[in-house]
């Protein structure tokens, strides 16, 4: 195999895309406690909201992006009162079956308004190539590192250096504990649902330009992102982060040694390997048991 | 045509009639029975040539032994790693339907597979008399003791095991068997349309099938079919929304799964109070359990250290001692939740040291919980400690909460059950404990620091300094 710049940079491109996606997928857990099964179609829906204002509004896609943000960031508070807050006694299973539901009326609701057809989603700064010391790099893939790192960055500050961060880490850790002290429980999951919506959409944005936007993508956006979180440890921030990158260099690299369906067989053995010897994760779980 | 929708309806609802028992009864959310239904179809259609018919009999065989294969490893998972690995199983075989060219036509699939069977009422009938049966079959296991034994290893899996429910098998069992008939639907589907696709191993089906069971009511003999019907019929009747009928019933599944858990099915039946069969005296010949050296750590704390002590049937032993002192470890010790790291506990001769929480239960050694189950009454775990016929009841504070009056019926049930039972009690009510103990062992950090009658114990200065706060 020939590594050259390129498809290193395609690997993290793809990686951090991914790692987006699986960062709104841990907010979301840890604020629930339960799998959000719509979380991959948040990520398409960005996509769809993406190609539809690049219709509307003749901006470029920089300009786009905290719109993108914002829209997904009120479907993340609707998917919260929707399927997620109702249940918060119920077993985690029913937040499950609810969110399977809410994926696929997501779903079906962008195939009978958009049609099933692939459509492209506006690139962030252009989808030329820049040359770099000799080397002709892709710019939206140069532009989904910069800002997957900014928003990486961004996220851990929030997380770790202010009071609104604390207090979700709280509900993550103990939900009657944070309850117990003070914190409005039901208004910070909300919270993390609306980060968790917004960081889907723009990774469906960013990822909407090379690899299309089509209804149907949602369930595989939301394999990657759990298989990411699995991997890292159930329910931990950096985890799924280093899980996200991993799974898109793995994928980038193998796929283009011997094509995209034995990359995905390998990667679906690869986790069934891992649960099978590490039946809580390559890493643990941070927080004990939860589901 | 109605032939065929009553046919689909069938075979949609044995799929998710087989899911009833993996996922209602078993609350394992198994994301992988939509692609067992693509193995069956598959095995019918590379099988039907040779075989004819009987080709629908390789389905469920094909399909339970995917199921077996993949079972040991995945269902030692919790519940969000179960679900991700069945997901990652179910995508496998999607993959390999896709690109198995030779094996499985690809994207184009397989047709022309004569079964050599008539289709329209032959089919319809041989469906619905397998459904018939299954749906005889499933309502009769799951009433009474069996559905109530898995109604415990879904709510509360500690309890069950401690009953002698062994919960491993029972998850395999009914991975196994809800794969087989996913297996079978599927034969049945590629022999009522002719064609196999990779669509049939897609995550639609597994769709259609969880929301079918949502709908019609997880647990309900007749929840699969109730969902199948309203999954099949309904987009014939509103077949001028075309897609958008997939969108309602999306909108429907999440509607009963906020409004209506126990589905269409739970609407119109009540829910009858589930007897729990006493019996009448301990069935386990055991006479004595000793414990010796018993010691167990969790990192740097040692919960136990060298506990030694043994209690007779006709004797009840109290267990005294502050919080964190290790009185509830040494339960779990003796009941197999907890793994001592050395010692011996024993039931006569029978070492029960590396034997499992289920195992145990079955030699005669029944416990009670701190918590109780939701919805049930105080005393409900006693009850079902007794209806296990053990010889040796592990009490867990059964006095918690209770008013004086609730304490004194209490002592009273307890001198009853210590005529043919050994009791070992715990509980923070020292009053309490010296009317109704033969013995009283005290331990403190881990150790026994006494241990003898009830005065004896009591008047411990060690004992009156660690745990009843008196002066020594």
């Amino acid at each position: 195999m020939l590594i050259t710049f390129q498809l290193v940079l395609n690997g993290l491109a793809l990686g951090m895309a991914y790692a987006l996606v699986a960062l709104g997928f841990v907010l979301a857990l840890n604020a629930s406690g339960a799998v959000n099964f719509a979380h991959g179609d948040l990520v398409v829906l960005g996509g769809a909201v993406a190609v539809l204002l690049a219709s509307w509004l003749a901006l470029p896609g920089f300009l786009l992006l905290p719109l993108v943000a914002l829209a997904l960031a009120g479907a993340g508070v609707l998917a919260a009162h929707v399927a997620i807050l109702p249940l918060a006694r119920r077993p985690p299973e029913a937040t499950f079956v609810a969110t399977i539901a809410l994926a696929a009326i997501i779903e079906q609701t962008l195939t009978v308004t958009m049609g099933a057809a692939p459509r492209t989603a506006p690139p962030f700064l252009g989808s030329g190539a820049v040359t770099i010391a000799g080397e002709p790099l892709g710019l939206q893939p140069l532009a989904i590192v910069i800002v997957g790192a900014v928003l990486v960055a961004a996220l851990w500050f929030l997380l770790e250096r202010t009071q609104v961060g604390r207090r979700m880490r709280a509900v993550a850790a103990d939900r009657h504990m944070a309850r117990a002290v003070g914190i409005p429980v039901r208004r910070y999951v909300t919270l993390s649902l609306a980060l968790s919506g917004a960081l889907a959409g723009i990774a469906g944005f960013l990822l909407g330009h090379q690899f299309l936007v089509t209804p149907t993508q949602g369930a595989g956006h939301m394999l990657k992102a759990y298989i990411a979180v699995a991997l890292g440890g159930w329910g931990s921030v950096p985890g799924a982060l280093i899980g996200a990158l991993a799974i898109g260099i793995f994928e980038t690299f193998v796929s283009a040694e011997v094509g995209d369906a034995w990359a995905s067989a390998a990667l679906y053995i690869a986790v069934l390997l891992v649960l099978t010897l590490r039946p809580r994760g390559l890493f643990g779980e941070p927080l004990g048991q939860r589901a | 045509m109605a032939e065929r929708l009553a046919t689909l309806v069938g075979i949609y609802a044995l799929l998710g009639l087989g899911y009833q028992i993996v996922f209602g009864q078993l609350r394992a959310l198994n994301l992988a029975q939509g692609a067992l239904f693509g193995v069956g179809a598959y095995a019918t259609a590379l099988t039907g040539p040779q075989l004819g018919p009987f080709a629908l009999l390789i389905a469920p065989l094909a399909a339970a032994a995917v199921a077996a294969l993949a079972a040991p490893p995945m269902l030692r998972l919790q519940s969000h790693y179960f679900a991700l690995a069945t997901l990652a199983l179910a995508s496998l075989i999607n993959l390999v339907a896709v690109n198995a060219e030779n094996l499985t036509g690809g994207a184009n699939g397989l047709v022309g597979f004569g079964l050599g069977l008539p289709k329209g009422p032959t089919l319809a009938a041989l469906v619905w008399l397998v459904l018939v049966v299954a749906v005889i079959a499933y309502a009769s296991v799951f009433r009474a003791a069996i559905g109530e034994k898995a109604r415990l290893l879904r709510d509360a899996p500690l309890v069950a095991a401690s009953l002698g429910v062994d919960g491993a098998l029972w998850r395999f069992l009914a991975f196994v068997i809800g794969g087989a008939c996913a297996g079978l639907a599927g034969g049945f589907s590629a022999a009522l349309t002719g064609v196999v696709s990779p669509e049939a191993t897609g995550f639609s089906i597994m769709l259609l099938c969880l929301t079918a069971v949502v709908v019609g009511g997880a647990r309900h003999p007749l929840g699969a079919v109730l969902g199948a019907a309203v999954a099949v019929l309904l987009p014939e009747l509103f077949r001028g929304l075309q897609g958008s009928w997939l969108l309602a019933y999306a909108a429907a599944t999440l509607a009963v799964v906020l409004w209506a858990p126990e589905g269409l099915a739970g609407l119109f039946t009540r829910r009858d109070a589930m007897p729990i069969p006493l019996a009448a005296a301990p069935v386990s010949a055991a006479r004595r359990l000793a414990l010796d050296h018993v010691s167990k750590r969790f990192g740097g704390v040692e919960a136990l250290r060298d506990v030694s002590f043994t209690v007779e049937r006709g004797e009840i032993v109290g267990l005294i001692g502050p919080n964190g002192s290790g009185k509830t470890t040494l339960l779990n010790a003796i009941s197999g939740l907890a793994r001592a790291d050395s010692g011996t506990i024993a039931l006569d001769s029978l070492h029960l040291e590396r034997l499992a929480a289920h195992a145990i239960a079955r030699r005669g050694i029944g416990r009670t919980f701190q918590a109780p189950i939701e919805g049930e009454t105080r005393g409900a775990g006693l009850a079902r400690a007794l209806a296990t016929g053990a010889a040796f009841l592990l009490l867990d504070e059964p006095a918690a909460g209770m008013t004086d009056r609730e304490r004194d019926l209490l002592a009273g049930q307890l001198r009853g059950l210590r005529r043919d039972r050994g009791i070992i009690l715990v509980d923070h009510d020292v009053e309490l404990l010296t009317r109704v103990c033969d013995r009283l062992v005290c331990l403190d950090g881990g150790k026994v620091i006494a241990s003898g009658t009830p005065a004896e114990v009591r008047a411990d200065p060690r004992v009156r300094a660690s745990f009843l706060g008196l002066p020594a």
